[in-house]
């Protein structure tokens, strides 16, 4: 996408990482690896499999986020962490300790997510309501329908999903394989499609996109929906991962922002990469892990979060300006 | 659309040019635009006489001295808070760390305050030059503040949290004395008004003071609208920007002294909803996402309204879990009503 054009000139590889910006948030997370290997005592290998566990769910909340940040205009999706902790707890409300219909517990979800995704696009196209507050507003909503509907909550999670959410596959977590397959197809649509094509021009310029063409509100939508969708399916997931908690969701509000960005996303939309949403995931783990060992409690690991993605944002934020 | 119309500098109903330090002054008399204006300026104070009468009606107290001081002195914090987001909002930007920020500063107030004051109060300076400092990446990095602000909201959280992981610390005796205060009062007159409303109409005076009655605060206001007619005039964007975000980080702070006064301790996450609540009340105050109106009154008056909201929802016995919902819906009325009355102004 973003390859520097051919001129004949040989591209060099300052010019190549320029071009592909995720680079710089694998190299960041081989540094927390090694950091965190070297402090740990641990070899790299055993660091590796025992901290990333949570790094699919991170990737698919980071690349439904991804699909609407890529819109620009101010598109974002608040709602994210609120669709995620009810998935889970309405998933495992039908699975019920795998008493109750597996279809039904993924299918559920799912509607659910549609129905939020409506809801969102209705108020941001329909209304015109900036998606910030639109989507902030309806995540209120959903943390009150998760009040109402664990009050008396008794289900408890499908153990055959448990077991399926910490398979392994010749040592690879198959979680971990379903999400490389997730994103490899995001970033198929993103890239290789005409709807990814009307995607990223909608976020460059959205009056050049309609000029040419382009359902505007069509597109629109159907990111909104992606991003509920794989918020419900992470929801689901994790919810059989770790058991559901009315704070399930919640880290994926600002880490599913956090992780497009260091994957060297533009923030403003119009430039996305996947591979970077899986980069910045690693590094956002590993970091989170590295400060867990040198014994930084979770109060300053929100400090270092924060002002890592603002730090992120000083050093990236000079390429787009005019 | 709006701002493009109101702010164009050679619009005949802004006839000042923008070297004169005024930039809009309002539009002509008469004509529809006029009479939605009205419309949209009635509207906070309209909501709010009308969930006033909501909460009269179901519970007769509030018409005493002392119940209409217990229903509008829990709003005093909210007050600031919306006229800090109202400040932000008028540069166009908005602050989503608007309520962990006033968080953090009940933490510095309930932990040092008491012991080592000099300390609280550079805290409270250094916290305040941070804040300004989101202003220097919004203008020199050209970072959306949706993102800064966001970033940020979790440094002034987990600062908080690292200061008071869990609420409690103490208030000086004279700070909760004077937020717990039901009227102004001295040895030997009693002011009949409840001390909330002298509070709300000083912060009200005040922000109308710093972006109105100050000719420095068109300029402030214009960085909303017409950034390119602040820099023809002569004015930096950056430093307007910084002054409107020192002005906001006063409120901001002065909310978080107010909420430590009130509650008589320090709690770094009890504030979380605040954000939102403010950006509600600056909407229905009449501000406007795009940046170029400042409703001083309006965001008081809304940020009432929004607190009214909570004390109906309380006084019909609304169970505690559908409150956000309600809060949520609120929110999106508000900003569709929002729509549709400036759509009708236009």
């Amino acid at each position: 996408m973003t390859a520097p054009a051919a001129t004949g000139r040989r591209t060099t590889p300052a010019a190549w990482v320029a071009a592909h910006p995720w680079v710089w948030s694998f190299g960041a997370a081989v540094v927390a690896w090694v950091a965190i290997s070297v402090i740990a005592g641990q070899g790299l290998l055993g660091t590796l499999s025992g901290t990333l566990g949570l790094v699919p769910f991170l990737v698919l909340t980071g690349v439904g986020q991804l699909m609407v940040i890529t819109l620009g205009n101010g598109h974002i999706d608040l709602s994210l962490p609120n669709v995620v902790t009810l998935a889970a707890y309405v998933s495992t409300g039908i699975m019920n300790g795998g008493t109750g219909s597996t279809l039904l517990g993924f299918a559920v979800p799912f509607a659910v997510g549609l129905v939020v995704a409506a809801v969102n696009v209705g108020l941001v196209l329909g209304l015109r309501v900036p998606p910030i507050v639109a989507t902030l507003a309806v995540g209120l909503v959903l943390q009150s329908a998760v009040l109402v509907y664990t009050t008396g909550f008794q289900a408890s999670v499908d153990p055959g999903l448990v077991a399926f959410t910490r398979a392994r596959v010749l040592g690879l977590s198959v979680l971990g394989l379903l999400c490389v397959l997730v994103a490899v197809a995001v970033g198929f649509v993103l890239f290789r499609t005409s709807y990814g094509r009307a995607v990223q021009a909608v976020g460059q310029n959205v009056r050049a996109a309609r000029l040419a063409g382009i359902p505007v509100g069509r597109v629109v939508a159907a990111c909104y929906a992606m991003s509920a969708l794989l918020a419900a399916l992470t929801g689901v997931l994790l919810g059989a991962f770790s058991t559901p908690n009315l704070d399930l969701g919640q880290p994926y509000l600002l880490n599913s922002i956090a992780i497009v960005v260091l994957g060297g996303s533009l923030i403003s939309g119009g430039r996305s990469t996947v591979t970077g949403v899986w980069g910045g995931a690693l590094f956002f783990v590993l970091l989170l892990t590295l400060l867990d060992v040198l014994g930084v409690g979770v109060a300053l690991q929100n400090v270092v979060k924060g002002a890592l993605i603002i730090l992120v944002l000083v050093l990236v934020g000079a390429d787009r300006r005019e | 659309m709006t701002r493009a119309v109101e702010s164009r500098p050679d619009s005949p109903s802004t006839p000042a040019p923008p070297s004169s330090g005024r930039f809009r002054t309002g539009r002509g008399p008469g004509g529809p635009a006029e009479v939605g204006q009205l419309l949209g300026r009635g509207l906070p104070l309209f909501a709010l006489v009308v969930l006033f009468v909501v909460c009269a009606v179901l519970q007769p107290g509030v018409l005493t001295l002392s119940g209409l001081a217990l229903l509008l002195s829990p709003a005093v914090p909210l007050v600031l808070a919306s006229v800090s987001q109202m400040v932000i909002i008028t540069l166009g930007d908005i602050d989503l760390g608007n309520g962990a920020l006033v968080g953090l500063v009940t933490a510095v107030v309930a932990v040092y305050l008491v012991d080592r004051p000099l300390l609280a109060v550079a805290l409270l300076v250094g916290i305040g030059a941070l804040y300004v400092g989101q202003a220097l990446l919004v203008q020199l990095r050209g970072i959306p503040s949706i993102i800064v602000t966001l970033g940020a909201s979790f440094v002034w959280l987990g600062t908080g949290l690292a200061l008071l992981p869990i609420p409690g610390g103490t208030v000086p005796a004279w700070l909760s004395g004077l937020m717990n205060l039901t009227t102004p009062e001295t040895e030997n007159y009693v002011l009949p008004v409840p001390m909330a409303v002298v509070f709300a109409a000083a912060i009200g005076l005040l922000a109308w003071f710093l972006l109105i009655r100050l000719p420095y605060g068109a300029v402030i206001r214009a960085v909303g609208s017409n950034p390119a007619a602040v820099r023809r005039g002569g004015w930096s964007v950056l430093r307007a920007r910084m002054a409107g975000y020192a002005i906001a980080a006063g409120f901001a702070i002065l909310a978080g002294i107010a909420l430590a006064g009130q509650i008589s301790a320090g709690d770094a996450t009890t504030t979380a909803n605040y954000t939102l609540l403010a950006v509600a009340a600056v909407i229905l105050g009449g501000g406007q996402f795009s940046g170029g109106r400042a409703v001083p009154f309006g965001a008081v008056f809304g940020a009432f309204a929004i607190s009214l909201v909570a004390s109906m929802l309380s006084f019909l016995d609304v169970p505690s879990s559908y409150q956000s919902a309600v809060q949520g819906l609120v929110l999106v009325l508000v900003l569709a009503g929002r729509v549709l009355t400036d759509r009708g102004a236009t």
